[in-house]
């Protein structure tokens, strides 16, 4: 047993109004997350992605299909226990400090009395949050908010990590400092399931992905594969002359082959944002 | 079972600090404190009652009456707080189960409410034993008996407010598990108190005989489902000794009470558990 | 099954807390006489809704007589009436209530009803004297049932002696009505002396005589002063009713 989540012909309906009209949101998805992976679901706003997930986490009940996560059924404790979960858009109590609030996620995910302390300092360096951890959470910014989020999700060391809309509303720096986690989560061998539409982050991130349209999956692979195109090339010259130019085409003709466009490499905004705020922290 | 209990407890304390960081929480504990107060100046109004009894009275009067207002309007908000921030979903999606949760709410609400009634009523005693204090010195002056009050009676009623309240926030709670909105629960849940409190109608009916078989299955429901908030108010009798409470009532008041506590709980648990968030 | 299992369990816990509720309603209910009363329906507004709801009967209570002043002023029988049958009900512990609502129904609302007839001058004397009986009787009525739930009976039965005496002209009732007062831990000086003169005025000389005599010598004999015009009164009925010199009270060391 490979796949972290085993979707198997999912199906959601919802029921809306007094009659009882059927929403379909899910429409027979079958999917197989890989362990250890970060597995993009991507999908434009109302496609079913985070209706998926949370029929995955048992937030919601599933009208046809079966899903497990690590083997486990879906919705039970045991399988939960071995998964964290970041909602979109996490509101947590204000009053509560950071510190508090991993502590209290730690102690409802069942981590052991002995290991508390550890546990949640550990979970709040990976999110860079130690120093604002004393801070009550009404105070912190949108990206403090995500990243004590993703603390509370990590603190009892899952082997499954769900995130949905990891880096809504947050700036690149935030945005950025949550992909070094999500990559930190890879590295120890953990399995990320992401869920956006920010779609550059990931496939920056991202081994695999998943795309989804009105409930249904139309594109399922790894991140490489679906969007290399294998029959077009891009190279970089450098104090390329027009004569240098018509050299290479008539060369590249010579062989069959045909230039289709010429353009001057550049840079992303996000790349030239995150290069002019370097080194600023997000608090 | 132990791990359970903890998760349970945990949610109860973090719903304890949010209800009591409240100002709704601060606004009605202080006007109901203010009232209690108040009776002694107010006394000037009462018309021969006695006034340890107006005194008492005007004070119970208000952990009654704001103590539902906070058992409806603070249950249903603590539980949509968490449903509509999407708090729930952080935490359901935690090895805490439905019942956990809710049982939680449950605790940390009846907390407060503890609080509520247990400032209160020493409030309402040291006013009622300074009265007393007075009351007493007048009369041996006069040659009268001088009026009294319990203090064994007041923390019996203390303990009887405290689980008439609890009984309250398990109802509402089994109301937010099944309803979609704030305020459709604070409206349900109030009309279930005054139903509560005016239940006495339909039992007194019902044990009456009636020749009408639907009369008496409609009374047998009603008198089932609802729980009878009336039989804990008994301040008069258990604080100021106005009639006698027969030997053992109030322990079969209190088991009463307990047992539509655990059913109301069931129930909303069960429907919270198929509730989708 | 399995599925409904959970239910079949509410639904007994229900079943269990609603026998255990019936119980201990039978158990408690004598405790709280307050609610249920019937004199509650004409008037059941929000603000006695709220004081039959909880606590603050008191409180309601006081406001709900304080509102009967307003009637009483108007001379509106009606709505007099039911604010202090309201506040009566809301608290029947207070003898207060009882007591004014008596006497104001037994004074006052005969007059009232002369009044919106047209006037003395113009109701005939055997109305008037129909209207103050069949109010006193009311007021006596409203007297007694306070004496069932109040603490202090004995300003209540000094309260429908003098209605008995002064509006029914029934001199029997009235002595009945202050012989108990008299018997009362808190009787008023009087009350024995208004019993006894109005038996005897009543025409039960002889009994008057006897009771009176018998309280004096149990009652107001041991007392400081001895109770002298009682005695002086007693001396008088001895004289009337020719009582022989061995049988009267034996004379006094401090009798002039």
């Amino acid at each position: 047993m490979n796949s972290a989540i085993s979707v198997r012909h999912l199906t959601k309906d919802f029921r809306i109004g007094i009659r009882g009209l059927k929403l379909r949101a899910v429409d027979d998805l079958s999917l197989e997350i890989p362990r250890g992976q970060v597995y993009g679901l991507l999908g434009p706003n109302g496609c079913g992605k985070s209706t998926t997930l949370k029929v995955v986490l048992g937030l919601v009940s599933a009208t046809a299909g079966e899903i497990s996560i690590l083997g486990e059924p879906s919705a039970t404790s045991a399988a939960r226990r071995r998964t964290g979960f970041l909602p979109e858009a996490p509101y947590f109590h204000k009053f509560l400090t950071g510190r508090e609030l991993v502590r209290y996620c730690a102690q409802l995910s069942g981590v052991a009395a002995s290991d508390l302390d550890a546990a949640v300092e550990d979970a709040l360096g990976l999110a860079a949050m130690k120093e604002a951890a004393g801070r009550p959470i009404g105070t912190y910014s949108k990206g403090m908010l995500q990243r004590i989020g993703f603390a509370q999700a990590v603190v009892h060391d899952p082997e499954l990590i769900i995130l949905d809309e990891p880096t809504a509303g947050v700036d690149p720096v935030g945005s950025a400092s949550i992909g070094r986690m999500i990559h930190a989560m890879r590295d120890k061998g953990k399995t990320v399931v992401l869920c956006s539409h920010l779609l550059g982050q990931v496939e920056q991130v991202c081994d695999r992905v998943a795309i989804m349209d009105r409930g249904k999956l139309v594109l399922e692979g790894a991140v490489e594969d679906v969007l290399s195109r294998r029959d077009r090339h891009v190279m970089t010259i450098e104090a390329m002359t027009p004569a240098a130019r018509s050299a290479a085409e008539a060369a590249l003709e010579a062989h069959g082959a045909k230039i289709t466009s010429v353009t001057h490499p550049r840079r992303s905004l996000e790349d030239l944002f995150r290069e002019l705020v370097t080194g600023s922290r997000d608090a | 079972m132990k791990d359970s209990l903890r998760r349970t407890l945990w949610i109860s304390r973090v719903t304890f600090l949010e209800a009591v960081r409240q100002r709704f929480f601060a606004f009605l504990l202080v006007l109901s404190a203010a009232m209690v107060l108040s009776s002694v100046s107010l006394r000037v109004f009462d018309f021969g009652h006695g006034e340890l009894k107006f005194i008492a009275d005007f004070g119970f009067g208000g952990m009654f009456f704001f103590g539902s207002v906070l058992a409806v309007v603070m249950t249903a908000q603590l539980f949509f707080s968490e449903i509509d921030n999407k708090t729930a979903l952080t935490l359901l999606a935690k090895p805490l189960s439905r019942p956990e949760f809710l049982l939680g709410k449950f605790f940390g609400a009846w907390a407060v409410l503890g609080v509520f009634v247990l400032v209160l009523a020493s409030l309402q005693g040291v006013v009622l034993w300074a009265r007393e204090q007075e009351l007493i010195a007048a009369a041996e002056q006069a040659g009268r008996i001088p009026t009294t009050f319990s203090i064994v009676g007041l923390c019996q009623l203390v303990l009887l407010q405290w689980l008439r309240l609890g009984v309250v926030i398990a109802i509402v709670l089994a109301i937010s598990a099944l309803a979609r909105t704030f305020l459709f629960t604070v409206v349900v849940g109030s009309l279930a108190v005054v139903a509560g409190q005016l239940q006495w109608i339909a039992q007194d009916a019902f044990l009456r005989p009636t020749d009408s078989p639907a009369y008496a299955a409609f009374l047998w429901i009603s008198t089932r489902l609802i729980p009878n908030l009336q039989q804990f108010n008994l301040a008069d009798a258990l604080v100021l000794g106005s009639s006698a409470v027969e030997e053992g009532a109030l322990i079969a008041v209190c088991l009463s009470g307990l047992a539509y506590l655990a059913a109301y709980l069931t129930l909303g648990s069960l429907i919270f558990r198929q509730r989708e968030i | 099954m399995r599925r409904f299992a959970p239910w079949l369990l509410v639904g007994v816990l229900i079943l269990i807390a609603g026998a255990l509720a019936e119980s201990s309603w039978r158990r408690v209910r004598p405790s709280i006489p307050e609610i249920g009363r019937k004199e509650l329906e004409p008037t059941l507004g929000q603000g006695v809704l709220l004081g039959v709801l909880g606590g603050l009967r008191t409180v309601v209570a006081d406001f709900a007589w304080i509102r009967s002043y307003v009637f009483w002023e108007r001379r509106d029988r009606p709505g007099c009436e039911a604010f202090m049958r309201t506040a009566c009900t809301l608290d029947p512990h207070a003898r207060y209530f009882w007591e004014n609502a008596g006497l104001r129904i037994g004074l006052d609302m005969a007059h009232w009803e002369i009044r919106r007839r047209g006037g003395y001058a113009k109701v005939p004397t055997e109305t008037q004297e129909r209207l103050f009986r069949q109010y006193g009787r009311r007021g006596v009525d409203v007297l007694e049932e306070g004496m069932a739930h109040a603490r202090h009976r004995t300003a209540l039965l000094l309260a429908a002696g003098f209605l008995a005496e002064g509006k029914l002209k029934d001199f029997t009732l009235a002595a009945n009505y202050y012989r108990q007062a008299a018997d009362a831990a808190d009787a008023p000086w009087y009350a024995a002396r208004f019993c006894a003169d109005f038996d005897w005025n009543a025409g039960r000389k002889l009994e008057a005589y006897r009771w009176y005599r018998d309280y004096w010598l149990t009652r107001m004999r041991p007392r400081m002063d001895g109770s002298p015009d009682d005695l002086a009164r007693l001396r008088e009925m001895e004289k009337e009713l020719k009582i022989s010199l061995l049988e009267r009270i034996p004379r006094q060391s401090w009798e002039r």
